[in-house]
């Protein structure tokens, strides 16, 4: 598999949880496969529990998977990758007893960043978000969509060329999480990072995806890939465009089923 | 090997009393240590002891009586304390600053006031355990939620249907935390108040076996008190537990 | 200062002259005995004196040390068991239970071995103290490290971090507040646990000086020094707490 065309390559991943024979066991992914190309954003979209947060931590190496392998720009993955990886979680994992500043700052030293060129990169990446008004403030002054560009800024920092996104908006209101789409489309325009990004709401992921994988009912399968042919940045007329309803709609058959599956509700 | 931990923790302790046995037999002095086979000894023979039984039994009667009467006079100023706006603007701060006076230094003036016989211990066990009853009451009556106050309110409700119906069954949680505390407190009063002096109860033989240099036997009795505040603080704590299965 | 406020503070002002009155009334009719009950005249009288003369700090300097080197001993024995035990999930489920079983106890039961096997000084002391104070400090401390937030850890893996980053720049800030309080209540249980065993059995401290007053009957040196000790107890209390709140402060 020294494949080194894709960002990404998951090939017939599957990830349980507990021993064979426990009757307990969970079988979260099974048999996953899929390509990210370089420069592209992927969403994963499920009901609850498809494994969808789990094959982004396997992505990520920090789980290793059941069966199957996972790479990376060709090479496999055995661990976290910060030099190429960057996460960015749902809930906000700044660290509270650190500013801003000092959160970018120690992901930079997590990853083995020089001291003397922490600062800038540090201030650059705050700029990119918006926040660099906020750089001396502690995460319990901001405010939920403030907490998120940071953790943003944190992952910017470091300067990947891959983002892994679980969920990053799920915490925020509506508002704030189409204002924020907006912008991270935008990002990656200019920037031309990889995202692969996790999402409940159907809106987020047409607006803000490439392609669209789409989860079964656990254990998760990959059930179809929806291709979203729109070029990055994407505008406000997109928003309110008939394709992203349609596009929408596609994802609402595919997945309403799925939905009620994981809820037991076994009715046609 | 998949060991539990109750497995684990009982290996420890197992462990820690072979190095207790052997380590004393092997380093210590007679005259300041005593290895648990010969506590154990010791143990068995004050059981059947009269005289240690019954200032055993002494002490255990200190504890109750100052237990229920902090409980019978912490309970309801606590409560009027707690529902009473005027009262606990003005006396509790005054409570909590008496709360905080570190009564060791009291102990020789108590003594002094009630003698050196029961009365005393039981004196200096309620000063300990009344504090906390009142304290959690208090807090117990600000604990309810305003939201089912209004609620009760709204549907028209008196303000002794709201005591007897949503406050009281509140501070029934808040009251069996508060028993807790107390017997924490009563056991520690009652306890420093027989080790400083004592004719009656359990203080005459530790001050005895201590002069006398005796280990086992003082070791023997500091068991058979542990005991009975282990005993007396597990009752406390599953009363609470079982009382407390509803709350939040 | 609001109308409430100050009926409340007026009224406690009125209790506080209550108690004096009573004290002065009770006293110079001899309706308690004045072993008892000293005019209260005599015991501020008798406190001033203390202080002028400096004649507390033999004793107060003895308490003290014994304070802090029983608090030494329990908060490096603390902390450090403490963590050892965290990094290890079997562990804390074999030991936690343990130390909590064991701070159900009434720890100044073990005075008496330790008089005997220490003595009267300093040394039984500073051992029930450093007893008394472990407790709460090594539950606090594997508490504390056990809780720290997985989100935080996770992130700083997926960051890259190293064993050593790991621990300074992530679960000693994130477990320290909760090891802070351990501290602050293992130094205060050690003081008052301390002033109990001095008033038990000893030969210096504050305990033993109310101690020898009371039987000496010299009722008004003797609540001269209840007030010296109440003092004291404030203090350090106020000091603590605010050690406590400043370090919070720039802990953020």
């Amino acid at each position: 598999m020294r494949n080194g065309k894709f960002a990404v390559t998951v090939e017939g991943v599957s990830q349980a949880f507990g021993p064979e024979g426990d009757p307990r066991r969970v079988v979260a992914l099974e048999s996953a496969s899929l390509e990210v190309a370089r420069g592209e954003l992927l969403c994963l979209i499920g009901p609850s529990g498809c494994g969808k947060s789990t094959l982004l931590n396997l992505i990520g190496g920090l789980m290793t998977p059941s069966a199957g392998e996972v790479a990376i720009e060709g090479e496999r993955v055995r661990g976290p990758l910060p030099k190429k990886i960057a996460y960015v979680f749902q809930e906000s994992a700044l660290f509270p007893w650190r500013t801003v500043l000092d959160n970018v700052k120690l992901g930079m030293a997590f990853q083995g960043v020089p001291r003397g060129e922490r600062d800038e990169r540090a201030r650059a990446a705050l700029t990119t978000v918006g926040l660099a008004d906020f750089a001396d403030h502690y995460p319990a002054q901001l405010s939920g969509g403030m907490k998120q560009r940071a953790q943003l800024a944190r992952a910017l920092g470091l300067q990947t060329d891959i983002l892994l996104m679980d969920e990053p908006f799920a915490a925020l209101d509506e508002q704030t999480r189409m204002v924020l789409g907006e912008d991270l489309s935008e990002l990656l325009a200019r920037t031309g990072k990889t995202i692969i990004f996790v999402t409940h709401s159907l809106v987020e992921a047409v607006f803000l995806a490439d392609r669209v994988a789409v989860f079964t009912a656990r254990p998760g399968r990959i059930k179809t890939m929806i291709s979203v042919e729109e070029g990055h940045p994407r505008s406000r007329a997109f928003m309110t465009s008939d394709k992203l309803g349609r596009l929408r709609n596609q994802l609402y058959e595919l997945l309403h089923d799925e939905i009620r599956k994981t809820m037991g509700d076994t009715r046609p | 090997m998949r060991t539990s931990p109750g497995v684990a923790r009982l290996g420890v302790i197992i462990a820690l009393v072979l190095v207790w046995e052997v380590g004393v037999r092997l380093f210590g002095d007679p005259l300041f240590l005593s290895p648990p086979s010969h506590v154990a000894a010791a143990l068995w023979q004050m059981l059947g002891n009269g005289p240690v039984m019954y200032a055993l039994g002494t002490t255990l009667l200190e504890l109750v009586v100052a237990f229920a009467l902090a409980v019978g006079i912490g309970l309801p100023v606590g409560l009027v304390l707690g529902l009473q706006r005027f009262a606990r603007g003005s006396f509790y701060p005054i409570v909590l600053m008496l709360y905080a006076i570190p009564q060791a230094t009291i102990l020789p003036l108590v003594i002094l006031a009630f003698g050196i016989g029961p009365p005393s211990k039981i004196a200096f066990g309620f000063t300990h355990a009344v504090f906390p009853i009142m304290v959690t009451m208090v807090a117990g009556v600000q604990g309810v939620r305003p939201s089912l106050l209004v609620c009760a309110r709204s549907m028209g409700a008196s303000r002794t249907q709201i005591f007897w119906n949503v406050i009281l069954p509140h501070m029934i949680p808040s009251f069996f935390t508060g028993m807790r505390l107390a017997m924490t407190s009563d056991l520690l009063g009652v306890l420093l108040a027989e080790l400083y002096v004592s004719q009656a109860g359990v203080g005459h033989y530790t001050r005895l076996f201590t002069e006398s240099f005796e280990p086992a036997k003082l070791f023997a009795i500091i068991t058979c008190l542990a005991a009975i505040a282990v005993v007396l603080n597990e009752l406390c704590r599953r009363a609470e537990r079982h009382m407390s299965r509803w709350h939040e | 200062m609001s109308g409430a406020r100050l009926v409340y503070r007026v009224t406690q002002a009125a209790f506080v002259a209550a108690v004096i009155l009573v004290w002065w009334l009770v006293s110079r009719n001899g309706y308690i005995s004045p072993i008892l009950l000293p005019p209260l005249t005599d015991s501020v009288h008798e406190f001033v004196l203390l202080i002028e003369r400096g004649a507390y700090w033999p004793d107060l300097s003895v308490t003290l040390y014994e304070l802090v080197v029983a608090f030494l001993i329990a908060s490096t024995s603390g902390c450090l068991i403490g963590y050892l035990v965290s990094r290890s999930r079997f562990a804390v489920r074999v030991f936690d239970p343990l130390f909590a079983g064991l701070y159900s106890i009434p720890a100044i039961l073990l005075f008496p071995l330790y008089v005997l096997f220490f003595g009267l000084g300093p040394g039984s002391k500073i051992a029930i103290g450093a007893t008394i104070a472990f407790f709460p400090i090594i539950l606090n401390t594997i508490a504390g490290f056990d809780y720290v937030d997985r989100s935080y850890i996770t992130a700083a893996r997926s960051m890259g971090a190293s064993g050593l980053q790991m621990f300074w720049s992530v679960m000693l800030p994130a477990a320290f507040p909760v090891v802070l309080a351990g501290l602050r209540i293992g130094f205060i249980l050690a003081f008052l646990s301390i002033l109990g065993s001095e008033t038990i059995a000893s030969l210096s401290g504050l305990g033993h000086r109310i101690v020898s007053y009371a039987e000496s009957m010299d009722p008004a040196k003797m609540f001269a020094y209840i007030f010296l000790a109440i003092i004291i107890a404030f203090l350090l209390n106020a000091f603590v707490s605010t050690v406590e709140a400043r370090v919070r402060r720039r802990h953020g």
